[in-house]
């Protein structure tokens, strides 16, 4: 409660202190005005850069989603046609559950293995600090260049078809990034990889907070190693829960550059997102109203699970 | 007074200080327009000739086109040309942006008709191409009127013939066992299960690039659909025929199917790129490519002791064969470009014969003058001198559809036959879905 009235009484005290009041019987400091945060007008400027670089140039992108514009030349407003067309075309739907699966399929599998982890390198292991760099080193390093090194592994002259070979289950050994079935199994993995440091370090955080003591006092009561777990350390993390799970959705829905490295939407579109989508309608294939349009749809998509996010962060009754 | 004039001081040094901060950027952007302005500017007025010069460029080898400028430039000392190497998987991308935004090079690489982002027609359309003058309207191949402009004007001019077909390694072909090149598809066919056998294999395919896909998929329409039809594309704009409805389109998907079967692609060549192609026909263990004819210039350097040819792939043995031979690049002046008679200048003296010549085998192309009396013998072209010679042959295929959507439905369709997702009904429908887009 102190908490949420004391930047009240501040506010409340702010105008205050600018007013020259006299006879309250303290002088008004010569350079109070040149202390004050400034004028309004001030953040004028950056005020019309965000506006003119995010909303405006994002509304005109918009309005491209219902032109059959193609990147050069005049266009015509074509209204919702290009949705239709989304709607319509089983590619597009493909690229849409493909984005799906990989956005929640990376959040569940990097949670459970950020989650893992984090319990692992809590407090025990001794050469835990050197481990959680060594996780979290997925997360520093750029997912392009990381991409093309996951690119050679799954090769299909790679080390893990020579290893199959080498173990005499060479019939196993196969174009991993352009076989129908495992082309989005191996970027999930790839992906899964790239956030479960992200995961971790945010499980760590959450794990610190819980007290050593209710632990202890969970174990002296008799609870099991998985009891404990269940009834006194997951309930503490919950916010951490929350937030990885929905940043990483987030950041999953718009995945882009490892796909483009790994297999450029192939085979045969077997690996299409929503994010490949739009970069290829608009830029590849000269289709600029239809990738707005899908730039929206997933904008849109984006938009209502980062509306969930924060209903879950701010149900957190510790806010 | 001791301590204001402390204050005064430390004011005045605060002052200067931001005076200071300001003066030295803003004399920095000044120092650095005016000393570039008459840098990069052109001097219309002045003696000394400037243009930039922008092209596609894929591998580390000096792209032709830079030689030709580099070679007007010694023998014009007072023409300074500047460069702008794009790479070519984003050529297109950054062609069309930079046009659109009014700071596109004055000369860029462009391709003739309407079926890449980078096509003369649409970029005509769009406003943003100089009509070219006589010397570029005569350098237009026979025929392909219809791709290099609109109204009788030429808006692109054509420095070299490209053939695109298979690239063989002739000398890797003769250690595999084949003493004859495959005459038909039938023979090709079994060329490929005994060399398979062999663990090789005869054509080498980067399956995961839609580029290669396409092309193959089009080297085979060329005796299926177009030496029997060559008006086949206009056809299809007049609405008189659809892919789909195409039994020749349908054959030559089909024949990717039996070419897979039997096992005419290297292992794993579903997820394989362009380097699987150079590897393959560099280390002899693919025997051919579907690759632009120049190409075999560029694997020569790689593998000095293998001879390449460019050949036609093998038709069926009821079909008559044929070849695509056309102009797939050309010149093109911006139009909102400040350097325009620098540009023309240029052109001009690229158009003469002793340059289109000279660029010719600059490419490894063939010249885009003076075919008729072209020797073939003895070099890269000579197994298709005389389907050229015959007229048999035509533009590539993708050049006349009308956007690039087609060619990709094609392409991804392709890589759908291999892997078994596609059929090749599925895939024809989707290029006559493309076409109207």
């Amino acid at each position: 409660m102190t908490a949420t009235m004391q930047p009240k009484s501040e506010a409340a005290k702010a105008p205050l202190r600018g007013r020259r009041t006299p006879g309250a019987g303290e002088k008004p400091r010569p350079r109070s005005t040149g202390l004050q945060l400034g004028h309004w007008w001030w953040a004028l400027p950056g005020i019309v850069l965000v506006i003119a670089i995010h909303y405006v140039a994002t509304g005109i992108g918009g309005f491209f989603a219902f032109t059959n514009w193609t990147g050069i030349g005049s266009f015509k407003v074509v209204g919702w046609q290009n949705f239709e067309a989304i709607f319509k075309d089983p590619t597009k739907l493909g690229a849409l559950t493909n984005t799906m699966f990989l956005a929640f399929g990376s959040v569940l599998l990097g949670n459970v293995g950020g989650l893992i982890i984090a319990l692992g390198l809590n407090r025990m292991l001794k050469t835990r600090y050197i481990l959680r760099t060594l996780f979290f080193m997925p997360v520093v390093l750029s997912p392009l260049a990381t991409a093309y090194v996951w690119k050679y592994i799954f090769d299909f002259d790679g080390p893990i078809n020579v290893f199959l070979t080498s173990i005499g289950a060479g019939d196993l050994a196969k174009p991993w990034l352009a076989d129908p079935q495992w082309a989005i199994w191996t970027v999930l993995v790839v992906l899964v990889w790239g956030s479960t440091g992200f995961a971790m370090v945010i499980f760590m955080a959450g794990l610190a907070s819980v007290p050593v003591e209710v632990e202890e006092a969970a174990a002296i009561d008799g609870a099991n190693l998985w009891q404990r777990f269940r009834n006194v350390t997951l309930p503490a993390i919950r916010p951490a829960i929350a937030i990885a799970t929905t940043l990483g959705i987030v950041q999953g829905l718009r995945v882009f550059d490892p796909i483009m490295a790994l297999t450029n939407g192939g085979p045969a579109g077997a690996t299409e997102t929503l994010a490949t989508q739009v970069y290829k309608q608009a830029f590849a294939l000269g289709n600029f109203g239809g990738g707005a349009a899908l730039a929206l749809v997933l904008a849109a998509i984006i938009l209502f699970f980062a509306v969930i996010q924060q209903r879950l962060t701010r149900s957190n009754p510790e806010d | 007074m001791k301590s204001e004039r402390l204050d005064m001081t430390q004011h005045r040094s605060y002052s200067a200080l931001k005076v200071g901060a300001l003066a030295v950027p803003t004399i920095a952007a000044l120092v650095l327009t005016g000393c570039s302005a008459p840098a990069s500017g052109s001097s219309p007025t002045g003696g000394a000739q400037e243009f930039t010069l922008s092209f596609a460029t894929s591998n580390t080898i000096e792209s032709p086109f830079q030689v030709l400028a580099e070679k007007y430039m010694a023998s014009n000392p007072g023409v300074k040309i500047t460069f702008n190497p794009q790479p070519n998987d984003s050529y297109d991308q950054t062609l069309r942006t930079q046009l659109q935004a009014g700071n596109a090079s004055d000369v860029v690489v462009t391709s003739p008709g309407s079926g890449t982002g980078r096509s003369i027609l649409p970029l005509v359309q769009a406003g943003f191409l100089e009509p070219l003058d006589a010397a570029a309207k005569e350098l237009v191949p026979e025929g392909s009127e219809a791709l290099f402009g609109t109204d009788g004007k030429v808006y692109g001019q054509a420095p070299e013939i490209t053939v695109v077909g298979l690239v063989a390694n002739e000398t890797s072909a003769k250690a595999a066992g084949i003493s004859d090149f495959p005459s038909d598809f039938a023979s090709l066919e079994d060329q490929c299960k005994s060399l398979a056998s062999s663990g090789k294999s005869f054509i080498a395919l980067a399956g995961s690039a839609a580029p290669n896909t396409g092309l193959m998929a089009m080297s085979l329409a060329a005796s299926r659909v177009y030496a029997e039809d060559p008006k086949w594309n206009e056809k299809r704009a007049a609405k008189e025929t659809t892919f789909a409805g195409s039994d020749g389109w349908k054959a030559s998907l089909e024949a990717v199917s039996k070419l897979n079967n039997a096992g005419c692609f290297q292992k794993g060549a579903a997820g394989a790129g362009f380097d699987a192609i150079t590897k393959g026909l560099a280390s002899g263990t693919s025997v051919a490519g579907f690759i632009p004819g120049p190409s075999w210039k560029q694997l020569k350097t790689a593998a000095a002791d293998s001879e390449f040819n460019v050949r036609a792939l093998p038709a069926e043995a009821s079909s008559e064969g044929f070849v695509y031979a056309s102009a797939n690049y050309a010149f093109s002046i911006n139009a909102a470009s400040k350097n325009k008679d620098a540009a023309k200048a240029f052109l001009d003296w690229a158009a003469e014969p002793e340059q289109t010549k000279a660029f010719a085998e600059i490419d490894g192309a063939l010249p885009v003058t003076g075919l008729d009396s072209y020797d073939f013998n003895g070099g890269a072209y000579k197994n298709v001198g005389d389907l050229i010679k015959n007229g048999k042959y035509g533009p590539l295929p993708n050049s006349q559809w009308p956007n690039s959507a087609v060619y990709d439905a094609l392409a991804t369709g392709v890589q759908g036959l291999i892997t078994g997702q596609k059929t090749t009904d599925q895939v024809l429908q989707a290029m006559d879905t493309a076409w109207g887009q």
